[in-house]
């Protein structure tokens, strides 16, 4: 009886020291099935964006534009939103245009016929006083920097997707360009048909007007705040241009023939301002 | 006797019994006083225990586990942690768990050292601000990081011109021949310093650890005019190149990373002159280049590449 209760308690300790270890033991690493980033800004998520901006053309080949405009944005998610861009334009002649017009006759040169004279050559040049966007955009990155080590800055990447229209401006005074009928035959004076003059040079531009296209970008937001980002973007406005309102395709007059899908590039600043102006946080 | 026999072994199990029983208490006890109130206007301090906790489901969520010494660095251990720390998790509700010594990172530190490493750097590039010509150049870059912010690296270039859309343009258009040189190659002794630090998630699933990487250097290069006219020669001009640009880049792995950027080369090139007849005026290259016009020119290039780091692998010399 004494051996039975002396044995009974000796298992009865040895269990309790089992229990005592397994309680023991180191825990696990929770956080391994926790969430990446805790207490993480939702800086975008379902704010609404508006962004006063500035654009220029990059590597413009006749006329750069410049201008400023806005952009709205509606943030469905973090990496999800929609927008509209709109920019008003000036042009400005590239290095290019300025070294060509040194060159040219300040009227036609007989012993140059096919050359255009400097108001020929400039005045068929267009410009883009309107141009913008509605889009998709897409943001799949986003983090922090350092910069300095002293700036700690929130950041997101972002690519956009859309329609493109612009509004192309093109001034040629009928004095210049006084072709009616372009690289066409004309009837003339008594029934007779008069050639095409395959003179270019005096054909209208045929370069302005609306024009509709596709929209490409990319770009950076650094936040400065909870409510306001650098916005530093690349935009590629796509649609049927003919900057330089030429004979493109060489056949001696200027027709809708001459326009072809060109990549008008644009590098973008703007401050966004994102409403509400407080910020979320996970948890 | 048996009597006495019957006492000492009754007084064995008391004994046994009575140690068991004050085992429990002196493990279930808590081995500090309980936690201090909370200072007026501020939050509790957390508590920083140095030994486990004695039973799970009374854990203390306020509690900071000091756990048991550190074992010694383990390198591959460390990496797998920090991969495995890489995988990002949708937000959602968070369970409040407490929290551990090997939770706790001070700083975080680098995934990535560059000090006393050597960038081999292979990159291709083209032009970005040229309207009438596009150089594309194969290169490579080989820089020596002092620190994990400076380095020093030499780098060379060769070009392949193609012509752009105005190229044919112009003449066709307005009927007068542009004045265009091409770019043979360059060199250039760089500096590089690293300001900016930072990391982004990709999709909510993976983090990327990147850089921004200003670069000033001063090099030499050679540019050769292209004739307006085929009949004439060609000269080339040697070129004093300062440049400055600035890259990201992206880390991979420990011994690769992928760069991007922009490089700004800045000199005063020699241009073909207006007029050159044959047998007379400018004719021959080197008259034609004693004549030549200059002009600054900024040749803005976008490089991209990927770089292997040498040695492949390091070590930290700090906690983490």
């Amino acid at each position: 009886m004494i051996k039975q209760s002396i044995t009974l308690l000796a298992l009865g300790a040895a269990l309790v020291g089992t229990v005592e270890t397994a309680s023991a033991e180191r825990r696990t690493n929770e956080l391994a099935k926790d969430v990446a980033v805790r207490h993480r800004r939702l800086l975008v998520k379902n704010r609404f964006e508006v962004a006063p901006l500035f654009e220029s053309t990059i590597n413009a080949d006749f006329r750069h534009i410049i201008g400023g405009g806005l952009k709205l944005e509606y943030h469905l998610s973090d990496m999800l939103s929609i927008g509209a861009i709109g920019v008003g334009s000036t042009a400005i002649d590239t290095k290019l245009v300025s070294r060509i017009m040194e060159r040219l006759p300040d009227a036609p040169d007989p012993m140059e016929p096919r050359a255009p004279s400097k108001d020929e050559y400039s005045s068929r040049l267009n410009e883009m006083p309107l141009h913008g966007a509605a889009y998709v955009s897409l943001t799949p990155w986003y983090g922090k920097l350092a910069a300095f080590s002293q700036a700690y800055v929130a950041f997101d990447f972002y690519f956009q997707a859309g329609l493109a229209f612009a509004t192309l401006k093109s001034d040629c005074p009928t004095m210049i360009c006084s072709d009616t009928t372009p690289g066409e035959s004309k009837p003339g004076p008594g029934g007779e048909t008069i050639p095409p003059d395959n003179d270019p040079n005096n054909d209208p531009p045929l370069n302005d007007g609306q024009r509709l296209g596709l929209f490409l970008g990319f770009g950076i937001h650094v936040f400065l705040n909870d409510f306001l980002a650098l916005d530093l973007t690349i935009r590629d406005y796509a649609f049927d241009d003919n900057p330089s309102g030429a004979d493109y395709n060489a056949n001696l007059a200027v027709t809708d023939d001459d326009s072809r899908f060109l990549h008008h590039l644009f590098v973008g600043v703007g401050l966004s301002i994102m409403f509400p102006t407080k910020v979320k946080r996970t948890n | 006797m048996k009597p006495l026999r019957m006492r000492g072994i009754y007084r064995s199990v008391y004994i046994l019994l009575g140690l068991v029983l004050a085992a429990q208490p002196a493990l279930a006890q808590p081995k500090k006083p309980p936690p201090k109130e909370a200072p007026k206007g501020g939050e509790a301090e957390p508590e920083i225990e140095m030994s486990g906790d004695d039973k799970k489901d009374k854990v203390d969520p306020e509690e900071i586990d000091m756990g048991a010494e550190p074992p010694p660095a383990d390198l591959s251990a460390d990496l797998s942690a920090a991969e495995q720390s890489d995988q990002v998790v949708k937000a959602g509700p968070v369970a409040r768990t407490p929290l551990s010594w090997k939770d706790i990172l001070v700083v975080v530190r680098k995934p990535f050292l560059k000090a006393k490493r050597t960038e081999l750097y292979p990159m291709v590039g083209t032009t970005m601000n040229d309207n009438m010509i596009r150089h594309y150049t194969l290169g490579g870059e080989i820089s020596y990081f002092l620190t994990d912010v400076l380095a020093i690296g030499v780098e060379g270039q060769y070009y392949v011109d193609s012509f752009r859309e105005p190229f044919d343009l112009v003449p066709r258009q307005a009927r007068r021949l542009p004045t265009v040189n091409k770019y043979n190659w360059s060199g250039a002794l760089n500096f590089h310093y690293v300001p900016v630090y930072g990391k982004f998630a990709i999709l909510d699933r993976k983090l990327i650890t990147w850089e921004v990487q200003f670069t000033a250097g001063i090099g030499a290069g050679q540019s050769e005019v292209i004739p307006r006219d085929t009949t004439f020669d060609a000269f080339t001009t040697l070129l004093i190149m300062p440049n400055i640009g600035a890259n990201m880049r992206f880390f991979l792995a420990k011994w690769l990373t992928v760069n991007v950027g922009v490089r700004d080369y800045m000199f005063i090139d020699k241009f073909e002159p207006t007029m050159r007849v044959e047998g007379g005026m400018n004719d021959s290259a080197d008259e034609a280049k004693s004549n030549a016009s200059t002009s600054f020119i900024n040749n803005v290039m976008f490089q991209i590449g990927l770089s292997f780091w040498l040695p492949t692998s390091f070590e930290y010399t700090t906690f983490r």
